[in-house]
Order: C-alpha cells, then sequence, then structure tokens
C-alpha cells in the first residue's frame, strides 16, 4: 500500500510531522511501514497493512488511525452529492445473488470525458498505476483513498440493464486488458441479459471507458470477500480492487466514497445525475456489543494505562460508550473497525495508542517451577548428539521429502508438493546421508564422519507414523559399529555398507539430560576442497603437532581447512629431516591456493 | 611363445610382484635360475622336444630367462630401496593429524542457546508430530476456512483438506494446549521444523526451522512477554542489541507483538538488506487469543498467556555466512575436520 503525504493532510489537515516520524509512528501502531520515497514531488510511504485491517487499505481508514494517534482532527472530504428533481429514472439493475452485500449506483450523462489532469497522472503513477482518461482515473482514486473499488460502465456499450449474478451461461470474459479467462458457475459476475460486462474484482473489455464516453453507470459495491477470493484465485487474477474486496469492508462506507466520486467527475467532466440513486443495501451490519472493564488494558499490558486515556481513546476510535457500572461500560466499534469483535480487541486498541514502546523490555517472566513436561525422546536426542560429536562426528541436517519410495505400500506421499524432487516422506535417513555422502564427494571432502537425528515417516493401515530415527556413517565400519555400539545400549541396527541407522522408539531414555551448548563455525562450500602436498627438509626433528600448528597459522585461517603430516624422513647419510604435509584448502581456486601454499612453506 | 612357457612365465611373474623382502627374492630366484632352478630344467626337456620345434621351443626358452631375470633384478632393487627407507625413518609413526572434531548443526546450536535460556526460566522442552490436521494448524489457531490469513502459509497437503505436514510451530502449541489443559500452570519452548508449499530456490524453501516459546498462568502480562523476548535476542545478539516492540497481527494472539531489531548492517539508517526499513522483523508474538484458550478447553477468564516464535534458519545463516539456504539441509554445509 503506497501513502502520500500531502494526499494524506487532506484528511488530516494539522498533521505536522517529518516523514521518518510518521513512518515509524505508523508501523508501531501496527502499519509496518518500509520506506519512504521522493517520487515528482510527492512523499510517498511503502506500507504493509495487516490482513484484518481492510479499512486501512485506503487513506480515509490510516488517516482515521493517525488522528486518534496524534490526537488532531479528521476532515471528512466528501459531500453528498445534488440529483436533479428531474431525475426521476429508477435504474433496472437486477441482484441475483446473496454474494452482494451493498451496491451504490447512478447514471450520469452528458459527460465530457478527457485525459486526467497532471495531480491525477501524478497520483495514479506514485500508486503504480497507468493513467487511462480522467473518468476512469477516478474511480482508481476512489479506490485508493477509501478502500472500495468502483467501476463505471459506458451504458452505449453496456445498456442499463445491469444485473448481479453467479455466472451461469457465459464461458469466457475478456479484461480490461484484454486477458480472456475462462468461466465457470461458481463467478460472481456483473452482466447484461447478452453480456458478461465485469467480474466483481476486474471490469471487463465489452463495456470499457473511452474518451467518446458520454454517460456512465457508476457503482461502488462491497461482496462477500469469500467468494471474491475464491474466484480470484481459481481465475489466477489479482488485481487491486480484488485486494480490498478479498477484506472485510465496511458497506457504511459506501456512501461517503460514492458521493466523493460522484461529485469529483461531476466537477471534472461536468454533466449532471440523470437517475435516481440505486442503493441495495439487504441487511444492515451488525454490530458487536463489548463488556468492557477499563481497567482490562492495565492487567493485560502490566503497566499502568490510565482509566481515563482509555475513555478518551475508545471515544477518538468513535465507538459507541455506555456506562454500566463504575469501570464497565458497553463499547459499541465503530462499523469500519470489522476487527475489533471482543475485549481483547479492544485492549489492543488502548495499548497501541498508549504506546508499546512504554512497556518495559528489562523485566522478564520470573523463574517459576512448573511440572517439567519434556519428553524423555528429546532429552535422548540430546544426550546421543552430545556422544557423537565428542566421537568427532558432524551433525547434518537433510530433507524430509525425498524423491523415492523405499516401500511404495507404506509411503506417505504429499499431494500438492511444487517441488517434483520432493513428493515422498521419507522411510529411512539412510539415502539422505548417502545422498550427502555423494555432495561431499563432489566437493572432494573426504574422511567424513556425520550423523542425522530426524523424522522417518510411514502409513499403517489409515494412520500415518512417524518416528525418530539416528543415522551415522563412517567411511571405516569398525569404527562405524564400535562408536554406534558406545552410544546405544541395543544391537538393533539397521546396517547399510557405511551406515548405521536406530530407530529411537526401542531405546531406554535418560529421565532428565541437560545438553553443552556448543558455538562451532560451520562453512558453506563454494567450490572443491584443493589438496595440495609440501616436503620441508629439517635439521633436526620437530614435533608434529607444533609443526602443524606453526604451518596453520603461517598459512592463515581464511582458506586452510586441514593440514595433515603424511610422511616424516629421516635422511641417515645428511642427519636430516624431511617432512611431508598435506594441506586442504577450502573455498579459494587453485592458483590461489597453490601461490599461498608454495609461500607458506617458503618453496617460492 | 609356447603355451606352457607362457602359463610358468605368468605365475612366476605373479610371484615376484608379490615378494616382500630380500631374502624371501632370494630364495625365489634359486627356483627359477638356480643350477637346479625351473629354466634350467626346461633346457633339459629340449631332447623331447621333436626336431622341427626345437629351435623355436630354445629361441621362447631364452626369452623366457630373460624376462623373468630382469624382472628379479627390478624387483631387488626395489626392495632395496624400501628397506633403506625404512631403516632410515624408524624414528616414529610416520603420519600425524590432529584429533577430528566433531560438529553440532548450526541451527542446533541456536536452537540450544534459546533452550537455555528458558529453561532456566523453568521451561519444558516440547515436541508434537509433523503431520498435523486441519484442526491443529489452522482452527484450533483462530484461523478458520478461508481466513484471508491461510494465504500467508500455503501448506503441503498429505491428504487434502485434513492432513498436512504444519506450517507452523503454533501447530505445536494447539496441540500442547489440548493435551495439558489439566496441568496448568504451561512453561513450554519448541525447535521445530515447518513446511511450507514453496519452490527451492537461494532464498526459499519448504521446509524450515521456527522457535516459539508458550507460557499459560494467572495474571500473564505484555510486559512478561516483551520482557522475556528481550532477554532471548540480548542471549542471542549480546546485550547491545536494539529491538522495538511494534502492534502486529496474527489470528492466534491478541494483542499482537512484532519484534523488530535494528539492522546490524546498517545501525537503522537503512540499506538493501532491510530493505531501507532500518529495521528487520524478528517474527512475531502476542497475548494467546482466548479462542485458542478456549479451544483447548482452558478457561480464559481466568488463565491467561502469551506465545511468540521466530525463524532460525535466516538468524543461523546470517551468523554464519551463508549466503544459500539450500546449504543448512543437506547442501554443502561444512566442518573443518579439527581446530586449527
Amino acid at each position: 500500500m503506497k501513502l502520500i503525504y500531502s494526499e494524506l493532510k487532506k484528511f488530516l489537515p494539522d498533521l505536522n510531522v517529518k516523514p521518518q516520524q510518521l513512518r515509524d509512528d505508523l508501523t508501531m501502531i501496527g502499519h509496518f511501514t518500509n520506506y519512504f520515497e521522493e517520487i515528482n514531488d510527492e512523499i510517498v510511504f511503502d506500507l504493509d497493512i495487516k490482513v484484518n485491517r481492510g479499512d486501512c487499505l485506503g487513506y480515509y481508514g490510516l488517516a482515521k488511525d493517525l488522528a486518534v494517534f496524534y490526537n488532531i482532527p479528521f476532515n471528512n472530504l466528501s459531500k453528498n452529492i445534488v440529483i436533479a428533481s428531474e431525475a426521476r429514472q429508477s435504474l433496472p439493475i437486477t441482484v441475483k445473488t446473496d454474494n452482494v452485500k451493498r451496491i451504490m449506483s447512478v447514471k450520469i450523462s452528458d459527460l465530457k470525458n478527457s485525459t486526467s489532469p497532471q495531480w491525477l497522472k501524478t497520483f495514479l503513477k506514485c500508486h503504480g498505476s497507468n493513467s487511462i482518461n480522467i473518468l476512469v482515473d477516478l474511480t482508481n482514486y476512489i479506490m485508493f483513498l477509501y478502500g472500495i473499488p468502483s467501476h463505471a460502465f459506458d451504458t452505449k456499450k453496456s445498456g442499463e440493464n445491469l444485473i448481479w449474478e453467479m455466472n451461469s451461461k457465459f464461458k469466457e470474459f475478456t479484461s480490461l486488458d484484454g486477458s480472456k479467462l475462462k468461466l465457470d458457475n461458481k463467478i460472481l459476475m456483473i452482466n447484461n441479459p447478452d453480456k458478461a460486462l465485469s467480474l466483481s474484482f476486474w471490469g471487463g473489455e465489452a463495456c470499457a471507458i473511452d474518451l467518446n464516453t458520454t454517460e456512465t453507470i457508476i457503482e461502488l459495491a462491497v461482496y462477500d470477500r469469500t467468494t471474491v477470493r475464491q474466484n480470484s484465485r481459481q481465475l489466477q487474477a489479482i488485481t487491486e480492487a480484488g485486494v480490498r474486496l478479498e477484506k472485510d469492508i465496511d458497506p457504511e462506507l459506501i456512501p461517503i466514497a460514492f458521493n466523493h466520486l460522484s461529485n469529483l467527475i461531476l466537477e471534472n467532466c461536468h454533466g449532471q445525475v440523470s437517475s435516481q440513486l440505486f442503493d441495495f443495501y439487504p441487511q444492515k451490519v451488525q454490530l458487536p456489543q463489548i463488556e468492557f472493564d477499563l481497567n482490562q488494558p492495565t492487567k493485560f499490558a502490566g503497566i499502568n494505562i490510565p482509566t481515563d486515556f482509555v475513555l478518551d481513546c475508545l471515544t477518538r476510535l468513535e465507538c459507541k460508550i455506555d456506562k454500566k457500572t463504575n469501570f464497565d461500560y458497553l463499547i459499541i466499534p465503530p462499523t469500519t473497525r470489522k476487527d475489533i469483535t471482543q475485549m481483547e480487541d479492544l485492549v489492543e486498541e488502548v495499548v497501541r495508542f498508549w504506546g508499546y514502546n512504554k512497556i518495559p523490555t528489562n523485566q522478564p517472566l520470573a523463574k517459576k517451577n512448573v511440572t517439567d513436561i519434556t519428553p524423555p525422546e528429546i532429552y535422548l536426542i540430546d544426550q546421543l548428539k552430545d556422544k557423537l560429536v565428542e566421537l568427532g562426528y558432524d551433525e547434518i541436517l537433510t530433507w524430509p521429502l525425498v524423491t523415492q519410495a523405499i516401500n511404495e505400500n507404506t509411503v506417505i506421499k504429499t499431494q500438492n508438493s511444487i517441488n517434483s524432487e520432493a513428493i515422498y516422506l521419507r522411510q529411512s535417513l539412510i539415502p539422505s546421508l548417502q545422498q550427502q555422502l555423494d555432495q561431499y564427494s563432489r566437493y572432494k571432502l573426504t574422511n567424513c564422519q556425520f550423523f542425522e537425528i530426524g523424522k522417518v515417516f510411514s502409513k499403517i493401515g489409515d494412520k500415518f507414523v512417524e518416528k525418530n530415527a539416528l543415522c551415522i556413517y563412517n567411511s571405516n565400519s569398525d569404527n562405524l559399529c564400535r562408536d554406534a555400539r558406545s552410544c546405544v545400549s541395543t544391537n538393533n541396527f539397521i546396517a547399510n555398507n557405511n551406515f548405521v541407522e536406530i530407530i529411537l522408539d526401542n531405546l531406554s531414555k535418560p529421565e532428565k539430560y541437560i545438553p553443552q551448548t556448543t558455538v562451532n563455525t560451520a562453512y558453506e562450500l563454494t567450490s572443491q576442497i584443493i589438496t595440495l602436498d609440501a616436503n620441508i627438509t629439517l635439521d633436526k626433528q620437530e614435533e608434529s603437532e607444533i609443526l602443524i600448528q606453526k604451518y596453520s597459522k603461517i598459512i592463515g585461517n581464511q582458506y586452510l581447512w586441514e593440514i595433515v603430516i603424511t610422511d616424516i624422513y629421516h635422511d641417515t647419510k645428511t642427519d636430516k629431516y624431511r617432512y611431508t604435509f598435506r594441506v586442504s584448502y577450502f573455498n579459494t581456486d587453485d592458483k590461489t591456493a597453490k601461490e599461498l601454499h608454495l609461500k607458506s612453506f617458503g618453496l617460492k | 611363445m609356447d603355451q606352457n612357457l607362457e602359463k610358468i612365465k605368468s605365475e612366476y611373474l605373479t610371484k615376484i610382484d608379490a615378494v616382500k623382502s630380500a631374502s624371501e627374492l632370494e630364495s625365489l630366484r634359486i627356483e627359477i635360475s638356480g643350477r637346479n632352478g625351473k629354466i634350467n630344467q626346461l633346457f633339459s626337456e629340449i631332447k623331447n622336444i621333436a626336431p622341427e620345434n626345437r629351435k623355436q621351443f630354445g629361441a621362447d626358452l631364452n626369452q623366457l630367462k630373460t624376462e623373468l631375470e630382469n624382472q628379479l633384478e627390478s624387483k631387488k632393487l626395489t626392495i632395496q630401496k624400501v628397506e633403506l627407507k625404512i631403516e632410515n625413518s624408524k624414528i616414529e609413526n610416520s603420519t600425524f593429524s590432529l584429533k577430528k572434531v566433531g560438529h553440532l548443526h548450526p541451527v542446533t546450536q541456536t536452537e540450544r542457546q534459546l533452550n537455555e535460556v528458558f529453561r532456566k526460566l523453568g521451561f519444558s522442552v516440547y515436541d508434537s508430530p509433523e503431520i498435523v490436521t486441519d484442526e491443529f494448524n489452522f482452527e484450533r489457531l483462530n484461523v478458520p476456512q478461508d481466513h484471508p490469513a491461510r494465504d500467508m502459509q500455503d501448506s503441503i497437503y498429505i491428504k487434502e483438506p485434513e492432513y498436512l505436514l504444519r506450517t507452523q510451530t503454533s501447530a505445536i502449541e494447539a496441540y500442547l494446549l489440548s493435551q495439558k489443559s489439566k496441568d496448568l500452570p504451561i512453561r513450554a519452548a519448541f525447535p521445530g521444523a515447518v513446511f511450507r508449499n514453496e519452490k527451492v530456490n537461494r532464498s526459499n524453501h519448504f521446509v524450515f526451522h521456527q522457535y516459539q516459546a508458550v507460557v499459560v498462568d494467572k495474571g500473564i502480562t505484555m510486559k512478561d512477554l516483551i520482557g522475556t523476548m528481550d532477554l532471548m535476542f540480548k542471549t542471542l545478539y549480546g546485550n547491545d542489541v536494539v529491538v522495538r516492540y511494534r502492534c502486529k497481527y496474527y489470528p492466534e494472539v491478541e494483542p499482537g507483538v512484532g519484534p523488530d531489531m535494528q539492522c546490524f548492517n546498517c545501525h537503522g539508517v537503512g540499506c538493501p538488506l532491510c530493505k531501507y526499513a532500518g529495521w528487520i522483523e524478528m517474527g512475531g508474538s502476542g497475548m494467546i487469543h482466548p479462542k485458542v484458550l478456549q479451544a483447548a478447553g482452558i478457561d480464559s477468564k481466568i488463565w491467561s498467556g502469551f506465545a511468540f516464535g521466530m525463524g532460525l534458519d535466516r538468524w543461523t545463516m546470517a551468523q554464519k555466512n551463508i549466503k544459500d539456504i539450500r546449504t543448512l539441509m543437506g547442501g554443502n554445509l561444512a566442518y573443518k575436520p579439527n581446530e586449527l
């Protein structure tokens, strides 16, 4: 959602904060503002609007929030439209579906359409929309201001017999941008008896406004949001209108936005209202009545929020307030605020305007002895990990979704995974560790020994079964068996070459185990390990470990992976000692590794 | 060469190759070319060969003799070299490397750091199945069918619409509350893998890790929540970390709280890393929604609680300078074999 500062000030004339401050304040009260930028001399904010605040997908809702926060007056920009007394025609509109919550519509004749003035073009540009012509642009302008999509039909193309209905006879719809969409009978449409004119969230080519349009029917409508959402998903069409209509929009806001649009058209395109106002509103909004104790915000926040602030805040929010007893009130939220339905919602309103930043950050929950409900298997997993690390094994994690089934009869298959290489839940960890081994081989990483503890899955009858398993790899099978036995007291291994797999269900579990908290370094390999040998001759014999430490320091940590001594040779004729080093380098190229190698061993 | 001679040649070449010591080689030499050796034995058999074949047999026999003697000489030199080296290098075991050190996965390390913080406050560590029902992943968390919040989480279904892979660790919360609703108060933390139907690429994965903590007790407040979260962030990032707590929406909490950490790269000025916001979103939290407590049979008029969750993978990547999320699972993540 984009927000132009100067446009916001039309609703809030007394707003006088710097853009940086406005950005931070909007964020703190719940409208995360990523950044602001200057576009055509306008300061434009970029906001993420919460999914439960459909009212804030327009300037109107955001301005209402800021008016409460800054305690400044809100300026209503809308004025009632004037309908000429001779305009007695009733619009022949039919509504054949329950999915319409409200429609307001009127016909305007004798208008002159044209290109938009610069202010309107700039406004739309800041919102990422293209200018079409003034009539279309004004409908979009109103959508951005109030968060309610509006639509204009060219009556020469559409006729006046508009029908809101679930589609039953049209197979295809062509949108304003020329996209052809296949229709079925679940789509909410606006049609005339002969043509598919519009989707609920996207206008159609068949009745598009152009510069020759002289008469239009304009409408603002609110629909069942679930239907719009399903239609949008089904047709894979996302529009600015659709994004708004999927939210809970207040039908009571329609007259305000409608009057504003009508007046703007009359002002900018001239013309006159040539029909009676059509207002279809079968079921008025039912407002919740919330019992509210003025001390609740203090109880929830854990800090004192004065009751007079609470009352003032609810008043500024335009709640209806009915006093019951001393602190107990009956609160009716404004119709625009569909997100407020219970006491906790009112608490959030009060606390966010009081300021989350006034809640101290240095008073964590006090320690308390609460029954330990840690499953013993979690203790076992921690214990096994520590033992294996102590034995020199590295922990790895692999994908729980895999390419191949081991047992077609018991494998669990996902239904909609978009990753074709990962559709089965793994039945064993061994293939995953084998893949890891292959991956290490590709990077020329040798002498690895590693393990994973993770879930394995199977389907037994209609039941989905998941169990924790341990899998260990070691290139030396004798060491593998020795290490596995030192970790677990069972011989019930599934052994496969150099892998061992053990299901943890069957193992005895410790009553308690507090694991070690260690921090070690892991690396993302970006190229193959490069291994080079070097011979150096020394006058006397040196400790191997000291020599390794010495040359490690000379080579430096950046590219050094491992250093070992592979041979020590004593030449009895010269009484000198020749040491052969094997050094592995990582995340570098051959040339750099060789240069570093030769330089470090003084061979250059 | 005569087939019989070929066979003899092959046998002796194998024997020569297998010899390990000079004394062993000398015995073999006598067996082949000694006075009563195999070659002389074969020469003595010439008289039994048909006259027209004798010439060829003699030539073949000389060739055999030469080849075997050359091979014996060559082997003698090799053994001399080896034995000289062995004699001269018998000073210690010639290979040496530092002790192999094992490592925990970075995600496990972070989980343990967090578990330690929460254990000190009396929290248990908990887990629940990864295959969940729609009820536990959504309904019990105040996300009914067609709630727009479901758009935030594309699910991987096992059996649509009932069974899916959990999309959030809040599913563990729903399971925990249902299992322990009679054993209040509860303090529990749960690291866990969660799944979303995302294409795997450098930045996104269908499986990642979250960490969540839940408290249900009497008189729990937002101050408890924010203070505890701040303690957690200071443990992970150090005492100088700057975190702000703002209003944020999650269906399972009300009021909702969003912690943002000041961008460590630009210190709040704005940069590409934080998308010029100056802040990095760190997860979500809030007071447990009364509908969530009620769904577990917990009286929300008596008990209240908080919950918060955060992703572990991106934090781990930033800490370990890992650029590609695929590295974390079955990728090219590796550990140096020993501490240098």
